[in-house]
């Protein structure tokens, strides 16, 4: 991949994480690791966990970040979540979200949106 | 917010009704999914809806968008409902209401404009049958639906207009029926008059047109068998209302009606050739389509080379031919299509294709001659009221005989002849379901063919001479009713009979 790709990515999600920061979730872990997958951030808020996919855009020209979650995407979101909770033994409520970041060409936000519990469907 | 567009589902020549219901939703990641068994053509329909909105100059709702196809465990295909989808998306962002009592239809090209689709025709009788008074369909299609009396057709050209016309910008005006060029009688290649002697062949060919009668013409090579046939349509008569109707249909679920395209009225002909599948010849296919078969409907299938198609194909043929229609089972859906057609078959007598013939030597050894005649199906033969003998024209005389084309019939004589004697049938069978002589069951043969005592006596004795079957006996009965109709006689006399005799089956006496 694109070392500007890279960095684009990293610059969502900081910018993800402060603003769910803001919004009183409690962040868990971020980037973290399993032999398979990564999860960007796993989050909290009262008693549902959060499992939080970011993707970051440089402009819209080429497509929206919203484009890139397909059906594979989500499937394997769900799964990762499902293994997380299975491995910390989590037994109340979770979710996956997605923050869909479209950035200027000066790393400036130009848009954010929260989309909570993306399903299956 | 959730919209209800209704649109239809053609299954064969039937129509039901389908919901395309559209929701968008405000939660869930924005996104655009189609549900109810949508086949690939459906499914393709997202990313035209996109294009085309977005091409009308509205923005594409970033919301996550579901459209459901109801009822939905029927499969559904084709592009017909880019239409209603795209109205639905359109209503919910531009506010305005779908309005009750209305179908929608049509393939969306990129740009928002609507592309002809097939069915229209069908819709549009669906329409009248279930109650709903108005149709939105693409511009090119709007002709053919609107031949249908009893609803009103809106010719869509582009998505925006259809738009400012529920906005009530600027409103479109429904469709005028206006019947096209192409119902002129269908231009034949040959006119009969450019056929040299072949008098005998050309008279069969007047009684065939003139009762609908299924005809076999056997000949050596280059002896006009092909050029006969051409020269059928031009003495056909042409299809009456009803039977428009029904040619139509087949036409339209078949997509084979041009934009803009009105009623046929004119009888099809159909040349498949040889090699075409069985399922081409037939119908068939996953989602039974029709076949050449019921592509010919009211019309004339001719089958050149009759020998060269395969067994499976003259054998499926027996329903139709016995029926008039084909039920095509597929393990989801039962399709029934009409394929009453009058068949038109050549073939060569023999291998080498001159046996009989007045000058040439037939090379042919008398087994190969049995192994090709018998490629003709004996039940299929049975089934054919004329069979004739095609005589190779001397070229000699063909050169005599120039100087007299222009005293030959033409076309347009005998084909008033074939029409007056069509309209004496219909006359005939009026309260009846049949049309044709050639579509006479038993009970009407009991009923419109009283023989005369000395018809009776020759018909017998000819059928115990040529060992006739009970099935050919009854069709020489159909066909001197056919000649004594072209002659405008009220009974079928001996004479009628006696020619008659000259058409029975004999393709196997000239080994």
């Amino acid at each position: 991949m694109n070392q500007s790709n890279l960095e684009t990515g990293k610059v969502g999600e900081e910018i993800a994480k402060d603003y769910l920061k803001r919004k009183g979730y409690k962040i868990i872990e971020q980037n973290y690791k399993t032999k398979y997958a990564e999860i960007d951030l796993i989050v909290r808020k009262g008693n549902e966990l959060v499992f939080v996919e970011v993707r970051t855009k440089k402009g819209e020209d080429f497509g929206t970040p919203e484009e890139t979650i397909d059906k594979r995407k989500l499937r394997k979101l769900w799964g990762n979540a499902r293994a997380y909770t299975a491995w910390k033994k989590w037994q109340r409520p979770y979710r996956v979200d997605a923050v869909c970041v479209v950035l200027r060409y000066d790393n400036t936000i130009e848009r954010l949106n929260h989309y909570e519990n993306i399903g299956l469907a | 917010m959730l919209i209800k567009v209704p649109s239809v589902a053609n299954l064969g020549l039937e129509s039901i009704k389908v919901d395309v219901e559209v929701n968008l939703a405000n939660r869930g990641l924005p996104g655009f999914e189609i549900v109810g068994l949508p086949d690939k053509a459906v499914d393709e329909s997202k990313e035209r809806v996109r294009a085309a909105i977005s091409s009308s100059g509205i923005d594409f709702p970033a919301k996550k968008i579901t459209v459901n196809l109801a009822p939905a465990d029927i499969p559904k295909e084709g592009s017909l409902y880019d239409l209603p989808i795209a109205i639905g998306i359109l209503s919910s962002i531009l506010q305005f209401t779908v309005p009750d009592k209305s179908l929608f239809f049509g393939e969306l090209s990129l740009d928002g404009s609507l592309r002809h689709t097939k069915g229209a025709l069908l819709m549009a009788l669906f329409a009248r049958e279930a109650g709903f008074q108005d149709l939105y369909v693409p511009k090119d299609s709007a002709n053919e639906a609107g031949a249908i009396k009893g609803v009103k057709v809106f010719p869509v050209e582009n998505l925006f207009q259809l738009a400012s016309h529920f906005l009530k910008r600027k409103n479109i005006e429904p469709a005028v029926y206006q019947e096209n060029s192409d119902n002129l009688p269908a231009p034949a290649e040959f006119d009969m008059k450019e056929i040299l002697g072949q008098e005998q062949a050309k008279r069969a060919m007047e009684i065939a047109a003139a009762g609908g009668h299924n005809i076999i013409m056997v000949g050596s090579p280059g002896s006009g068998k092909t050029m006969l046939a051409r020269a059928l349509p031009g003495i056909l008569p042409p299809l009456n209302e009803k039977e428009s109707l029904e040619v139509t249909k087949i036409y339209s679920a078949a997509g084979s009606i041009p934009p803009g395209g009105s009623l046929i009225t004119y009888r099809q002909f159909r040349a498949p050739h040889h090699t075409a599948s069985p399922v081409g010849l037939i119908g068939g296919g996953t989602r039974p389509h029709p076949g050449e078969v019921s592509l010919a409907h009211r019309g004339v299938l001719f089958l050149d080379e009759f020998n060269e198609f395969p067994r499976q194909v003259m054998e499926a043929m027996r329903q139709p031919l016995e029926d008039g229609y084909l039920t095509i089972s597929r393990s989801k859906e039962i399709v029934r299509y009409p394929a009453d057609f009058m068949l038109v078959a050549s073939a060569n007598p023999c291998p080498c294709g001159y046996l009989n013939h007045p000058k040439k030597n037939c090379v042919c050894t008398p087994r190969q001659v049995r192994k090709y005649q018998k490629r003709i199906s004996g039940p299929i033969l049975d089934r054919i009221d004329l069979h004739i003998t095609v005589q190779p024209v001397d070229a000699t005389e063909f050169s005599d005989n120039q100087k007299n084309s222009e005293l030959l019939e033409s076309s347009e004589t005998i084909r008033q002849r074939v029409i007056l004697a069509r309209k004496r049938q219909e006359e005939r069978f009026e309260g009846e379901s049949i049309q044709s002589n050639a579509q006479m069951k038993n009970s009407h043969i009991k009923k419109y063919c009283k023989l005369a005592k000395e018809v009776e006596q020759l018909l017998r004795q000819a059928s115990m001479k040529f060992q006739l079957s009970a099935r050919s006996y009854m069709k020489m009965i159909k066909v001197a009713r056919t000649i004594a109709d072209l002659e405008g006689a009220p009974e079928i006399t001996v004479s009628h009979m006696a020619e008659v005799l000259q058409y029975r089956p004999k393709i196997y006496e000239s080994i």
